[in-house]
């Protein structure tokens, strides 16, 4: 108890050097909870971006489509009878259905062309199910059966297109016989997903089934649900559900998607960023140690005269590294809430701060990224800091205690 | 009865390819309740023995005998055990703590060997600073003490524990004749109290006047060792 509250006092002996290493370990921690917020505000962002625009909360596909679906290719499509889609939507926690066919087209304004993914889709179905309605900046969707077709606002600005205009999309149809959809552009969009603003085409579904020749046939059944983390759980509920009508479909949740694998680099990136604050702090405590003991010679000479032992005299060390830790961490944390607050609430716009794109990177996201709230995080590193103060400290302590009390004493 | 011996005790220091003796082989009883200095020039093995007679450092050949305990058989940890619950020592250089305050420095010696009650330590503790004068300066921290206040501290800290035998070496090297004297005074005065063993390193005459037996060292050798009548302390 007495070396403890000797720890205690040590800490405060000097102020500043304590100070300036727990500011230290708190700066690593805020690096942290900065980064664990941006990321996981980016992955808020991105599902949702992702899940809004692109990719619903549940695919009915497939499995043979599934294994391929990055081809686009117009083998393994599926028909679906109307009563089986009502009984879908009619499941409790399911907000909407909606059917797609996704087909690969070059895109052509008459004198230039750019590959596109086409989507053919019953505008009805599918706005209940994707958050495109008011995504438009010039005019409408079209309605099935019309010869028109809703892109983003960037494909149309490359290929200078507007709206009243007219496109060719060139398909190869089910028969592997070239074809050609020409259409008048209805509507342009433009979201925060970068995918839908330059990639893709909509289509009225009927029309692309008959330029397809695809019959009544879809890729996909896109399904929203009212809570995006029952996504599992509804999967393998309606994928039972469906397997009496067609033992070949299987129900797919967003999580499985592989436009999530960015997430597996955001959790390595936080994994180094852990390692960094563990040298950081690290390098820091052991600084600190080895300067308190060699200031601390006699003491420790004297403490060793006394007759105490070395694991007594490393204690007081551990203990008194653990205590910059710990305030270093609560320093951290404070800093963190701050910071994270202000993220929240104003967010970050890489693009205008550093002229930075995410899509470039592969991230789903346009305009401001706003700071996500991870408490978990805040716990995990405060717990790290103070674990990698206290064992940097064991070594040089040991080295400080082991001293000869001769030498210690006499200052030899 | 004796308290300690040292039979034959040789300490040889390396210094390169160079060995330098410090101790070449000195027998020596001392008794409970001795009160002796030590002295010879400097570089004599005054301070080697003291530190070999306290536990801290080990002889090359020969043995001590602490207690009816021979210190050579026994481990690292035993001799802290030794030095924590039977030997005190007072340094030149005082060597307290400078974040605790009087009190607490001395009552850091008898928490560790955790033979008294939190009431026992606060009345033992107070009783020793009283003794020493101090009283009234206990929350004062180290650099709030002048040289005499702080080697006072230190030997209450050497003694609060109630040590079989307290090591000073220089205990007045720091200090002013009449802070040594009062200083000087007090260990007198807790040799006869409590019988405790006192064994002083030192070059100060003043020492030497308070000392009932005096070891004089030569290269390593106890030259003469002589004895006399008890000196009388006045408060």
């Amino acid at each position: 108890m007495f070396l403890t509250k000797l720890a205690i006092k040590n800490l405060v002996r000097h102020r500043n050097r304590s100070i300036f290493t727990s500011i230290i370990i708190a700066m690593a921690i805020l690096i942290y909870i900065f980064f664990d917020s941006l990321i996981g505000g980016m992955s808020e962002l991105s599902y949702e971006t992702i899940i809004d625009y692109e990719s619903a909360h549940l695919q009915i596909v497939d499995k043979n489509y599934w294994e391929a679906k990055d081809e686009l290719a117009l083998d393994n499509l599926f028909t679906i009878d109307e009563r089986v889609l009502e009984g879908v939507k009619n499941l409790t926690g399911i907000l909407a259905g909606s059917r797609e066919l996704n087909f690969s087209a070059l895109l052509s304004n008459g004198i230039d062309n750019l590959p596109v993914m086409g989507k053919g889709i019953i505008p009805e179905e599918y706005l209940k199910v994707f958050a495109l309605e008011k995504q438009f900046v010039e005019g409408d969707i079209f309605q099935p059966g019309d010869y028109k077709a809703v892109l983003g606002k960037r494909l149309a600005e490359l290929l200078d297109l507007g709206v009243g205009d007219y496109i060719t999309l060139l398909v190869k149809d089910n028969n592997n016989t070239f074809n050609t959809i020409d259409v008048e552009i209805a509507g342009l969009l433009h979201t925060s997903n970068p995918n839908v603003n330059q990639n893709i085409v909509y289509l009225p579904l009927d029309l692309a089934q008959q330029a397809l020749s695809v019959g009544e046939q879809v890729s996909k059944i896109l399904i929203r649900i009212e809570n995006k983390d029952q996504a599992s759980r509804l999967a393998e509920e309606l994928g039972l559900n469906l397997i009496k009508a067609n033992s070949n479909l299987a129900v797919y949740s967003w999580e499985e998607l592989e436009a999530f694998s960015f997430l597996g680099a955001a959790v390595l990136e936080k994994q180094v960023i852990l390692a960094i604050i563990l040298v950081i702090a690290a390098i820091a405590i052991i600084n600190t140690v080895i300067l308190a003991a060699l200031e601390r010679l006699e003491e420790i000479g004297m403490m060793k005269a006394m007759g105490l032992q070395n694991r007594e005299i490393v204690y007081t060390f551990v203990l008194e590294s653990t205590g910059i830790g710990i305030i270093g961490g609560i320093i951290g944390i404070v800093l963190g809430i701050i910071t994270i607050w202000f993220l929240s609430v104003y967010g970050m716009d890489f693009e205008a701060l550093y002229g930075v794109d995410m899509a470039s990177f592969g991230l789903p996201i346009l305009g401001k990224i706003y700071a996500a709230w991870n408490p978990a995080a805040f716990i995990e590193v405060f717990v790290f800091g103070v674990l990698v103060s206290l064992l940097a400290s064991i070594l040089p302590a040991y080295w400080a205690a082991d001293k000869d009390p001769v030498e210690s004493i006499y200052h030899r | 009865m004796a308290l300690l011996e040292l039979k034959g005790v040789r300490k040889i220091y390396r210094q390169g390819q160079i060995e330098v003796p410090a101790l070449r082989g000195v027998d020596l009883q001392v008794d409970e309740g001795e009160f002796t200095t030590v002295f010879g020039p400097s570089g004599s093995g005054k301070t080697t023995m003291l530190n070999m007679i306290g536990c801290l450092d080990k002889p090359s050949s020969g043995t001590i005998i602490f207690n009816g305990k021979e210190l050579n058989e026994l481990s690292k940890k035993d001799l802290a055990m030794i030095r924590r619950f039977n030997i005190g020592f007072i340094f030149q250089s005082y060597n307290l703590i400078p974040v605790l305050t009087a009190y607490e420095n001395v009552e850091f010696a008898i928490r560790l060997i955790n033979k008294y009650d939190n009431k026992e330590i606060r009345e033992r503790v107070l009783k020793i600073l009283a003794a020493v004068g101090l009283e009234g300066m206990e929350n004062r921290r180290p650099h709030e003490l002048s040289g005499g206040q702080k080697q006072r501290v230190a030997i209450a800290r050497a003694l609060v524990k109630e040590p079989k035998l307290v090591l000073a070496d220089e205990p007045t090297a720091n200090l002013d004749s009449k802070t040594s004297e009062e200083v000087l005074k007090v260990m007198v005065k807790m040799n006869k109290e409590l019988g405790t063993t006192f064994i002083f390193s030192t070059h100060d005459p003043l020492v030497m006047d308070y000392a009932r037996r005096m070891l004089e060292i030569r290269d390593g050798l106890i030259a003469e060792d002589r004895r006399r009548e008890e000196i009388n302390v006045s408060d």
